[in-house]
């Protein structure tokens, strides 16, 4: 199943949450693979389980079945190898909740870095220029909006230059300005780093911007696009 | 950039305070309860140990307990026999007689003295006003010729009233007491004070330090608080003269030629220190409950405040975040929160002893270093220890979850 080419790989997916009668199957022997430097969209109906499957592509939860690898090599349960996956090789971009709300824009950064015995460096301050989010460094998430706060949180994604940034719906908050302005950087990393990307989007004009763009519906990756 | 668990700690200032105040009533009472105890004590002590004095007489088997004795101990013919058989070593020879009469709304301890052994008893000390009880032992005088002068002993009891006692023309009723407890009782010289029945005229007041706080002619004490024998004082000082010897090899001289306890002045304050041994485990066991409370309380704010940021603990951990990481935050959390708790619980032990000594100057406490030094050991453990269970919960968040909740 490893496959040099494929940085992600998933076969057979399940997940579900709760039990009894009230349990619901989110994810139903879902497959996909994601090439190496590939910019990814996934689109899909609310609720059809998108975040999930970015939890369980990014190992913030465990599948309850299937097979997954991950920067070639396969995951298992293992706490260890789960913690240091994701700490060298993702970045995120949660759909909400993205800041500690005690720490400035700024520093929500840096602790990301310190958290993987990293330093703030040049980078960093070109994110925040490039996200047009460099006059809020200095402020707490209270004091921004929903898109200033998103686009803080994709600066922290890509801050310690993952190889893989998993982004749930970026520009959910975002004008048509800012969404170009990030789409623009998205496409940039991934043309210039190599940078594998996988995008959670409603937007058919976000969706857009990817090399390729799949379908989810009942648990599974339906088609392929482009 | 700011440390989170400072940034934590600012944000939510009140509950931080709180907490930290719990902290610092719990190291302010370690402080304080052990600085009154071992401040009261050492008092006790320092003033003993003033005593122009080598060696303590008591009764045979009173040794150890001497700081807890008062009352009619050895006959006052042994100051004669002492005197005789170490002549050569022995300078004077000083009796008392020790009895606690209440004054301040407090158990006094008393030394009733002969006016003349003042010196060797305080070094010379001048009082600081007024004069010496029965000054020129003209009462005492007058005391012991009625009673050894009466028919049958009892007798002199029913013949001497209060009355007697108090007439200005042999006053026997007269005390000194020191500075501290004329501040606390607001007693001036030539006050009448009211005290084991009898009214009391205060003659002079004597410098802070010396032996006891109150003293009264020691006849009086004898016949008043020993049933009419005037034969009898409490123990005697004895002070050697210079290049007598050593002090052990004369003690142990007198005590086989004697059959008394012999004990040097120098011995007083562990005698002391060990006969109130049992409030020292009761101070210790009220610090160490108090540290406990102090901090569980610090744990239950962790523990909450660590299942109110499951979101962002889970934030931290899905940006490589190791459980290490997420220990330390809490970890110092904790230490930061008893940090501030120590820095307000020792300002707080300096508040609450000027307090103390403010309304009650009779109590002395004292804030040693090393108690000090103790208090932020005790901390630092309490620190380390309350947070662990709450850090171990932190590592254990369920990110999904988290992250997921509305
Ligand atoms: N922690 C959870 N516990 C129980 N059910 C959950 C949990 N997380 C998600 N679900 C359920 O799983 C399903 C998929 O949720 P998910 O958030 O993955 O959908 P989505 O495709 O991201 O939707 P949206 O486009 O609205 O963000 C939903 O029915 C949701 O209610
Ligand atoms: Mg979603």
């Amino acid at each position: 199943m490893i496959d040099a080419d494929h940085i992600l790989t998933a076969r057979g997916l399940d997940k579900s949450f709760g039990r009894g009668p009230g349990r619901v199957d989110v994810l139903r022997g879902l497959d996909v693979t994601v090439r190496r430097g590939e910019f990814l969209a996934v689109m899909g109906p609310s609720g059809c389980g998108k975040s999930t499957l970015l939890h369980v592509l990014g190992l913030i939860t465990p599948a309850d079945g299937g097979e997954l690898a991950v920067d070639g090599q396969a995951v298992g349960m293992g706490a260890a190898q789960r913690h240091a996956l994701r700490r060298d090789v993702f970045g995120f971009v949660f759909q909400r909740f993205n800041l500690l709300g005690v720490l400035t824009a700024a520093d929500n950064v840096a602790i990301s870095l310190r958290a993987r015995g990293l330093r703030a460096d040049g980078r960093v301050d070109e994110l925040f220029e490039a996200m047009g989010v460099a006059d809020v460094a200095r402020r707490k998430p209270s004091q921004m909006s929903m898109g200033q706060q998103q686009r803080v949180a994709v600066v922290r994604a890509l801050a310690h230059r993952p190889k893989i940034v998993l982004a749930d719906e970026p520009t959910g908050n975002l004008d048509s300005a800012n969404s170009n302005a990030l789409l623009d950087l998205f496409r940039r990393i991934n043309r210039d780093h190599q940078q594998t990307i996988v995008m959670i989007t409603h937007s058919a004009e976000a969706a857009a911007a990817a090399d390729r763009v799949v379908h989810m519906k009942d648990g599974r990756i339906l088609e392929t696009s482009r | 950039m700011m440390y989170l668990p400072l940034a934590n700690i600012l944000h939510h200032k009140l509950r931080s305070f709180l907490a930290a105040m719990g902290i610092g009533i719990g190291i302010c009472m370690l402080i304080t309860l052990t600085g009154l105890a071992r401040g009261s004590l050492n008092e006790v002590a320092d003033r003993w140990e003033s005593v122009n004095a080598d060696l303590i007489v008591l009764p045979s088997g009173w040794g150890e307990q001497v700081s807890t004795k008062s009352g009619s101990g050895l006959s006052d013919g042994f100051a004669g026999v002492i005197a005789r058989k170490f002549a050569d070593q022995v300078e004077s020879i000083v009796p008392v007689f020790l009895w606690r009469i209440s004054l301040a709304g407090q158990d006094q301890m008393t030394a009733g003295i002969d006016a003349a052994d003042w010196a060797t008893l305080t070094g010379d000390r001048p009082l600081t006003a007024g004069r010496m009880c029965d000054p020129d032992g003209r009462a005492s005088q007058w005391l012991a010729g009625k009673i050894l002068s009466a028919p049958a002993e009892g007798e002199q009891i029913l013949d001497l009233s209060a009355a007697d006692l108090g007439h200005p023309d042999h006053n026997c009723l007269e005390l000194v007491i020191d500075e501290r407890l004329a501040k606390a009782g607001g007693y001036r010289v030539g006050q009448i004070v009211r005290a084991a029945n009898h009214d009391w005229r205060i003659v002079g007041i004597a410098p802070e330090g010396v032996i006891t706080r109150v003293f009264m002619p020691r006849r009086t004490a004898q016949f008043l608080f020993a049933s009419g024998d005037v034969s009898r004082s409490t123990l005697m000082f004895v002070k050697l003269k210079p290049g007598a010897g050593d002090l052990g090899v004369i003690a142990r001289r007198m005590r086989d030629q004697t059959k008394l306890d012999v004990l040097a002045v120098a011995e007083y304050r562990g005698m002391l220190t060990r006969s109130f041994g049992i409030m020292f485990v009761y101070v210790n066991m009220v610090n160490v409950v108090a540290l406990i409370i102090a901090f569980l309380f610090i744990m239950v704010i962790l523990y909450t405040m660590v299942l109110q940021r499951t979101r962002d603990i889970a934030i931290l951990k899905a940006n490589g975040a190791s459980n290490g990481f997420l220990i330390r935050q809490v970890v110092a959390e904790s230490i930061l929160l008893t940090a501030m708790g120590v820095g307000l619980g020792i300002a707080l032990s300096f508040l609450s002893a000027w307090i103390i000594q403010a309304y009650r100057p009779l109590l002395t406490v004292v804030i040693e270093p090393e108690r000090i030094g103790w208090a932020v050991a005790a901390a630092g453990v309490g620190a380390l220890a309350s947070s662990l269970y709450p850090a171990w919960r932190a590592t254990r968040v369920d990110m999904a979850a988290a992250l997921s909740l509305e």
